[in-house]
């Protein structure tokens, strides 16, 4: 115990006293480590957005049928259950699946496109609260800058129909409940309850609509049927498969899988790229790090035989380079880290908003620094203690001799 | 008087820039309290038997190389080296041993007084005003606290004595430690580090190739000879009385 307590004071003593070459050496360490997190901090930042963004953005994952078919509530339900299945809600024909809305503090009236909304809708992804009666709307955030309206404001919606000769118009006051972001949609898009959107259809089709007194011809048929739905695959994995099925069914679809084969390409790819840089860096930083342990340890060999001559065991000698080795990874690997959050914060301060990224171009997690810390002190270690055997090989006589 | 050293046929062979060295101790005995001189030119091999009475390096063939540092704890040393016993040959020169080198030796990243300190630590001795006492005989009480660096050669040689005799060794080896230094220098360091030796009891050997040198302190003399053999091919040489 008082060997390794003396050797472990001796070491530092060293360390600090030949603090020229002790920084030479962190210095040299972190020269070599700095950039090797940023090349990781990169490869995890720029690959990890593209893979979220892709797996995130619900376009990606968007299956749209072609025309118009006739999809029953029945099998819209029994697809809803499917696990590969994210979302899926029925939609009625475009023509008729448009509004009119009004604000007070707008001077011209917006056609707006009506979609069905419901729960785990992911274009509303964060909304916390979801159209739930005939009254409540969710404003594209196009829409809501045209009509100059905010959350918690109250519109004027109104439909027109050609009803028995005459021409038909109905109000009804909407409550905006949530704006979506600019990235949902680019159009002006009004989402409701499904409700809300069967009414307005079976309005202009001239039937009636008895929960908002409505007047028309009277309803005939029990079971409802849609031209077409809005359906999201739960992962881009999924969608393949998605459309094969449905493509079995005789439903002709279109989704972004060439789009996704080459991202996830791209993805694939660039790992592979920048897998075999970080490799060979990290075998370069293996190297350049074992080399200048090696040569310390190559120059400690005389203050080492001192140390064995005045009564120090073989075996405690060897851990004196292997200390000096441990302070100079755990100081270069600090040093490199602060470089590398240095540059972590140029890099998505100035370049990323140049790139019109949202997310960071450059970051690392928590444990990602400490793998580093584990694998410089690991190499280091490694390092010192073959130096630090040949150094105690060494007849302590012989190398008393060169002082 | 214990014998401290007894070796006989000692054999220590080296090669030095291709040309084969035979160190050969036909019979040393020294005894405890003793003030040896090992005398002879330069590359003869004083600092190879110094190095092997210090136990850090190990004779290739010895018919008896003990080791009695306290009367009645006679070791085997060519056994220990046979037996790979380093921590015992270890424990015997931090306890037994002390050694003044050429050039003195110190660690350059302690202070002169960390530097005596540290055999002392190493056998957990109290930490009295042995230090002190040492260092004011020996004229370096004042470079304490400083480094090795900022010393003069023979404050240096000094600090390198108190060092080897800062935890009262039985045995005080020491590898021309005038060497460097001017004669009246010498003259003073020697001194003084006999009239300790005498006061400790302690058993020194010394290599010197200075003969006046080593008359003037009155040493029992080992002398070398050396004489090229086996064609030229091996130069030997020989310690005796």
């Amino acid at each position: 115990m008082s060997q390794l307590s003396n050797i472990i004071r001796l070491s530092f003593r060293d360390y600090s006293h030949e603090w020229r070459m002790s920084g030479c050496f962190i210095f040299a360490l972190s020269s070599v480590l700095a950039p090797m997190m940023i090349l990781f901090g990169l490869k995890f930042g720029i690959v990890s957005s593209m893979v979220d963004s892709l797996v995130e953005n619900p376009t990606n994952r968007e299956i749209r049928p072609i025309g118009s078919g006739r999809y029953s509530e029945q099998w819209i339900e029994d697809f809803r259950k499917r696990k590969d299945i994210e979302f899926i809600i029925p939609k009625t024909r475009a023509l008729a699946a448009t509004i009119q809305l009004k604000s007070d503090t707008a001077t011209r009236i917006l056609s707006s496109e009506l979609l069905a909304t419901a729960e785990h809708d992911p274009l509303l992804a964060g909304i916390p609260k979801i159209p739930a009666d005939y009254d409540e709307v969710i404003l594209s955030h196009s829409a809501a800058k045209k009509l100059n309206v905010q959350q918690g404001d109250r519109i004027d919606a109104s439909l027109a129909r050609q009803f028995r000769g005459k021409r038909e118009r109905v109000h009804l006051t909407l409550n905006v409940i949530d704006i979506v972001g600019s990235t949902v949609t680019s159009r002006n898009v009004a989402f409701v309850n499904l409700d809300l959107l069967v009414a307005t259809e079976q309005f202009k089709d001239g039937r009636e609509v008895p929960d908002l007194g409505w007047d028309g011809d009277s309803e005939t048929s029990v079971s409802r049927v849609f031209p077409s739905f809005r359906l999201y695959a739960r992962s881009i994995d999924d969608v393949e498969g998605i459309v094969t099925e449905l493509e079995k069914q005789g439903v002709r679809v279109k989704a972004n899988v060439a789009e996704i084969e080459t991202v996830q390409s791209i993805d694939q790819n660039l790992s592979i790229i920048f897998w075999i840089i970080a490799c060979v860096g990290a075998a370069g930083f293996a190297f350049s790090l074992g080399a200048s342990l090696w040569a310390n340890v190559d120059r400690k060999g005389k203050d080492l035989s001192v140390l064995r001559l005045i009564g120090f065991k073989s075996s405690v000698i060897v851990l004196f380079p292997v200390l000096q080795s441990c302070y100079t990874a755990i100081l270069g690997w600090l040093l490199a880290v602060l470089v590398y959050l240095g540059f972590e914060q140029l890099i998505n301060r100035f370049l990323a908003p140049r790139l019109n990224l949202d997310q960071s171009l450059c970051y690392l997690l928590t444990e990602h620094f400490f793998w580093a810390l584990g694998l410089t002190v690991f190499t280091a270690i490694i390092s010192a203690i073959l130096g630090g055997l040949r150094a105690s090989g060494i007849e302590p006589s012989d190398g008393l001799r060169d002082l | 008087m214990s014998i401290v050293y007894d070796l006989k046929n000692v054999v220590k062979e080296r090669l030095v820039d291709g040309v084969g060295f035979r160190l050969q101790v036909p019979s040393i005995e020294i005894k405890a309290q003793e003030n040896i001189a090992l005398v002879g030119h330069s590359g003869c091999g004083k600092s190879t038997l110094l190095d092997m009475l210090a136990l850090i390096l190990h004779p290739d063939k010895s018919d008896q190389f003990t080791i009695d540092p306290v009367d009645g704890e006679s070791q085997s040393i060519d056994k220990l080296w046979h037996r790979q016993r380093q921590s015992r040959l270890s424990q015997i020169r931090k306890q037994h041993i002390g050694y003044v080198l050429q050039n003195g030796g110190l660690l350059p990243y302690l202070t002169v007084r960390e530097n005596i300190e540290l055999p002392r630590r190493l056998l957990k001795l109290a930490d009295d005003d042995s230090i002190n006492s040492i260092a004011r005989v020996l004229g370096i009480h004042r470079q304490l606290d400083k480094l090795p660096g900022l010393l003069s050669a023979g404050e240096r040689q000094r600090a390198a004595f108190a060092r080897a005799l800062s935890h009262r060794p039985s045995i005080l080896l020491a590898d021309e430690p005038t060497a460097a230094l001017d004669p009246i220098t010498t003259r003073k360091i020697m001194a003084v580090v006999m009239e300790l030796i005498k006061g400790l009891k302690i058993t020194l050997i010394t290599a010197s190739h200075d003969w006046a040198h080593v008359y003037k302190m009155d040493l029992r003399v080992l002398m070398q000879e050396a004489e090229p053999v086996d064609d030229g091919r091996i130069y030997q040489s020989t310690f005796h009385d």
